[in-house]
């Protein structure tokens, strides 16, 4: 049958007119075929269908019948011509079967390929998307997108019908089908499988081994990262190139590949791509669901007047075009704390100049008391298609305890105004005493030093509070006195004068301050500047460049507001409130304290693996690949307990929550059209419509023979 | 399928539908003076034993009438009346056109069969039967015969007949209306499939003193070709009288269409009977004779 078949192939003309197939296509818009030879075939069906009609009126041999009278017979005929008059051309078997035949002989003239029949040969790279938006969950449940998001379904928890196991199920039957031979081919193909995420790795080589690239294809687990393509089709072009070193003639002689791109479309790197020519690209089309929330960002911070206190914030995108409603809840520690009283209302997703712009809704949670450090979950209770970006976390450290150390023996007002404020611990010592700590480089234990009107000949690195003082600071001259100065705030939103506002403020005497573009002036005057702050990675500088006995600030409110705003900014500079957040594909970079040792890294999933750490404490360990949140345990030098260091790791790529499958994919040069996993399956459909057309013609054959016996 | 020709008045007419045919007698709507005398009422007044009435005695009556009762009561002579009982001319007329043979059971075998029950009807009561095969320029008699004995001689005549040619209707009953001898009951067994028409025919001998029966004898096959051994699929019909061909591929608005015509054509007919007095009966040559003669043909009239 192969070998007929090929013969019949080496017969048939190969031209393809590219219109006619296209209208061709248009019979068949949900079986995708494409035709070889569509204008042999459409030739034939129009040049034999008009004779062949016109032979059956010809051809038939009727049978004499010697009746009584045909008086009866002649005048209804006559009756039946007055009410039909194409009636000649009326129902007959013989004709439908004759018009079938050729129909299917010309139907496979046109030699139509479809999806679904089967075909092999030739060299194939099976590309498996396995970013975020492939762990969506299929099925009925999840794929009404018109629904608010109150519905709940176990379905979203069968982990088989993610779309990356509906993706290496049709793979693997694609392999099966490849190598399989098939019923018109005796050509072997070589397949090779590649999966990408974020970055493509190349999971088995070209290879005609089912068994192979089955196992090849079972590997491939799930990831959280987006998706690029660029690298995987980079990979699989080097790979068909330069497989065969040995063979390089042969090998750039050969037909490029086919590339069987097994996705759902979601290619944040599309607009980057171009198909090079020659380049077939089969789109396997995956999944069907577009309903998906996603919780895009989460923020924490402790509110200035309680440090104790954690305030959650978080934005909730809905990447489809139907308006959406949720609820969220917050929890701490895997402890559910907070909860929006009503579901919030995400309008749906918007195209704007070709651009898609999720629908996007704020919330922001009451504070929680939570002095310690915690990792911070924000979530989306309902259900969706795509369960794991709708979760986010976020670590944050515990509330800071300030040590504060003043430094002038003299300055009482600023001395009982420091100890007034809720500071962990509190000093006073002379300047001889600072200059002496310095020297003993015992300097770093305290958060802030308050310079109050006096300095040290030269400052360490740390956090200074300088009042009526200059320090010794590059970039920063004092160069004599003002009097009679009226300060005038310049930047009235920093936290320094959160409530703390300088209306009233009279100096009578202040330090004429020269600044370089370092330093940022947050109040001046006429005269120059007057409170300034510098933020450099070595050293935080706040400086009131008066004492406030030659002002009026004592008596205001403002001043003991200023001056704990002062403490509290400069006690948390550099300190984030929240660790840094990681996105799948990252790496995690930890600096533990020098000497920790028995690294064990902890998975979103349970799964631990030991992470080596450096004699310096470094550790690092990655690419992480699903999100949620890690715990990197280590044994502290010196001390029996273990620590644990918590590592956020949240899908903030909103191109991975549109989950929706992309119908086709644009290279730019072309378009290919996806093709659902379901029917993926193309192949030659003209051997077996010639099949029929000769099958057709024996039943003609058979039905006149019996027609002629019987009558 | 082959016809097997009938060549014995057995298969034209069996013993026992001989035995039940010899209680049943033709009746006449109409009372006809016949020739001779017969079993039959008549007009007249004469000899039988049915009173008709009474008259007075008048010079050269026969005294043997004279009802002497009367006279012992009323002194007066009296003549007794009685009906004449006369013979009745029964005219039997069969259409012998290549038309009648068709059909399983064949429509002149038919017709035959028929014609042979009607005429021994006839000849076991003493009436005049005439039997008559017409077909175009050739028309066939056996006409006056009497008594059963002759049963045998009205079967060897039929047996001899064979359809052929065209019907030749109209001029059949001109010839049959003018050389008509004496009146009485004229059935016409014939399928009436005239390209010509019957109403010419029919008019020839409706109205000249006949009582007439019309019975249009049609094979199933020609009622409806639907039926087995009828007509399918795509055929040249060859009709057996002219000759003509007709290419016709059965389908079944084509048969609606036949039985349209062929319902409009017996209706036609019927119509035309009606309005002449003739009573029409459309037989299928599958019903049994004997159910036809004792059962059909009581109920229409022709016998009892």
């Amino acid at each position: 049958m192969n070998h007929v078949a090929s013969l019949l192939v080496a017969t048939m003309s190969t031209s393809i007119d590219a219109s006619l197939n296209q209208s061709l296509a248009l019979l068949s818009p949900t079986l995708a075929m494409t035709w070889v030879t569509p204008v042999a075939g459409a030739i034939l069906g129009a040049s034999v269908l008009a004779p062949l009609i016109a032979l059956w009126f010809l051809k038939l041999r009727r049978k004499r019948r010697v009746v009584s009278s045909t008086l009866l017979w002649s005048r209804s005929l006559a009756d039946l011509r007055a009410n039909a008059p194409f009636q000649r051309l009326r129902m007959s078997w013989l004709l439908l079967l004759q018009i079938l035949a050729v129909c299917a002989i010309a139907f496979a003239l046109a030699q139509p390929e479809a999806e679904g029949f089967g075909s092999s040969g030739g060299r194939h790279v099976i590309l498996i998307d396995r970013s975020a938006s492939m762990n969506a969950i299929e099925g009925d449940a999840t794929t009404d997108a018109s629904s608010d998001a109150s519905t709940t379904s176990n379905a979203t928890e069968d982990p088989t019908r993610s779309r990356l196991a509906l993706a290496k199920v049709a793979a693997k039957a694609r392999v099966d089908e490849l190598l399989g031979g098939g019923w018109f081919s005796a050509r072997a193909s070589d397949v090779m499988v590649v999966t990408f995420g974020a970055r493509a790795e190349i999971r088995a080589p070209f290879t005609d081994s089912v068994a192979t690239l089955h196992s090849a294809i079972d590997a491939i687990t799930p990831t959280d990262e987006a998706t690029a393509l660029a690298e995987a089709l980079e990979l699989s072009r080097a790979f068909t190139t330069n497989d065969r070193p040995d063979e390089t003639a042969t090998a750039l002689r050969e037909a490029p590949p086919t590339i069987e791109l097994f996705s759902d479309g979601r290619l944040n790197d599309l607009d980057k791509l171009a198909m090079r020519e020659g380049e077939d690209i089969v789109y396997h089309r995956v999944g069907s669901a577009s309903r998906n929330l996603a919780v895009a960002a989460i923020s924490a911070e402790r509110p200035p007047d309680s440090q104790n206190q954690i305030q959650v914030f978080a934005a909730v995108v809905n990447p489809t075009m139907v308006p959406a409603r949720a609820t969220l809840h917050l929890a701490v520690d895997g402890t559910v704390r907070a909860m929006t009283p009503a579901p919030i209302e995400i309008p749906a997703g918007i195209e704007l100049d070709g651009e898609f712009i999720a629908g996007r809704t704020q919330v922001v949670f009451r504070p929680i008391e939570q002095p310690n450090n915690a990792s911070i979950e924000v979530a989306i209770i309902e259900d969706d298609a795509l369960r794991v970006d709708d979760s986010a976390v976020v670590v944050v450290a515990p509330a800071k305890q300030l040590a504060v150390l003043h430094v002038g023996a003299g300055g009482f007002l600023v001395r009982t105004l420091l100890e007034g404020l809720p500071i962990a611990r509190f000093a006073s010592v002379t300047l001889g005493e600072y200059e002496a700590l310095i020297e003993s480089g015992t300097t770093n234990t305290w958060d802030v030093v308050v310079l109050d009107g006096v300095a040290p000949k030269a400052l360490p690195s740390g956090r200074y509070f300088a009042i009526g003082v200059v320090p010794p600071i590059d970039g920063l001259t004092a160069f004599g006195n003002h009097s009679d100065v009226y300060p005038r705030l310049v930047r009235d939103e920093h936290p320094l004068f959160r409530q703390a506002g300088l209306d009233e403020l009279f100096v009578s005497k202040s330090i004429a301050v020269q600044a370089d573009r370092r330093f940022q002036t947050l109040a001046d005057s006429a005269q120059g500047g007057l409170i300034l702050t510098l933020d450099r990675s070595d050293l935080h500088l706040v400086l009131v460049a008066f004492d406030p006995l030659d002002s009026n600030w004592p008596f205001q409110r403002s001043f003991v507001n200023f001056f704990a705003n002062a403490i509290d900014y400069l006690g948390r500079a550099g300190d984030a409130v929240t660790g840094r957040t990681l996105t799948p594909g990252d790496a995690i970079a930890a600096r533990l304290p020098a000497g920790s040792r028995d690294g064990v890294l902890t998975l979103p999933d349970g799964a631990t693996t030991s992470v080596t750490i450096a004699p310096d404490g470094s550790a690092s360990w990655g690419p992480v690949l699903r999100a949620g949140l890690y715990r990197l345990g280590y044994l502290v030098a010196g001390r029996d307990a273990r620590e644990t260091l918590l590592i956020a790791v949240n899908i903030t790529d909103p191109a991975e929550s549109r989950i929706e499958p992309r119908a086709e994919l644009d290279f730019g040069t072309s378009t290919v059209q996806g093709v659902d996993v379901a029917v993926s399956r193309r192949g030659a459909l003209w051997p077996w419509v010639l099949a029929l057309g000769l099958l057709l013609v024996l039943t003609e054959w058979w039905y006149y023979q019996r027609q002629i016996r019987l009558g | 399928m082959e016809v097997r020709p009938l060549r014995k008045l057995d298969e034209l007419l069996d013993s026992k539908l001989m035995a039940k045919l010899d209680a049943i007698d033709v009746m006449s709507r109409k009372i006809f003076s016949g020739k001779l005398q017969g079993e039959r009422r008549s007009k007249r007044r004469g000899q039988s034993v049915e009173f008709a009435d009474f008259r007075p005695y008048s010079h050269g009556d026969d005294l043997r009438f004279v009802d002497w009762n009367i006279y012992g009561r009323l002194d007066r002579l009296f003549l007794k009346m009685f009906l004449e009982e006369e013979d009745l001319s029964l005219v039997i007329a069969i259409d012998t056109s290549a038309s009648m043979r068709a059909g399983n059971p064949d429509a002149f075998d038919y017709a035959r069969r028929v014609a042979m029950a009607l005429a021994y009807v006839g000849l076991v009561n003493q009436h005049r039967v005439s039997l008559v095969g017409f077909s175009q320029g050739r028309i066939e008699r056996a006409t006056n015969i009497r008594g059963r004995r002759k049963a045998s001689d009205v079967a060897q005549w039929l047996l001899k007949l064979e359809p052929s040619g065209v019907s030749g209707f109209e001029e059949a009953m001109r010839v049959i209306g003018t050389s008509r001898s004496g009146r009485g009951v004229m059935v016409m067994l014939s399928d009436f499939l005239f390209p010509e028409g019957f109403e010419k025919g029919l008019a020839m001998v409706a109205g000249r003193g006949f009582d007439m029966f019309a019975l249009q004898i049609l094979a199933p096959q020609v009622a409806d070709p639907s039926r087995e051994g009828g007509i399918t699929g795509d055929v040249l019909l060859v009709d057996s009288e002219t000759g003509l061909e007709t290419e016709v591929t059965v389908t079944p608005e084509l048969l609606r269409l036949y039985r349209d015509r062929l319902d409009r054509l017996c209706g036609a007919l019927r119509g035309y009977c009606t309005r002449r007095d003739i009573v029409h009966m459309v037989v299928e040559s599958s019903t049994p004779v004997e159910t036809l003669m004792l059962e059909y043909l009581r109920r229409r009239g022709l016998l009892r």
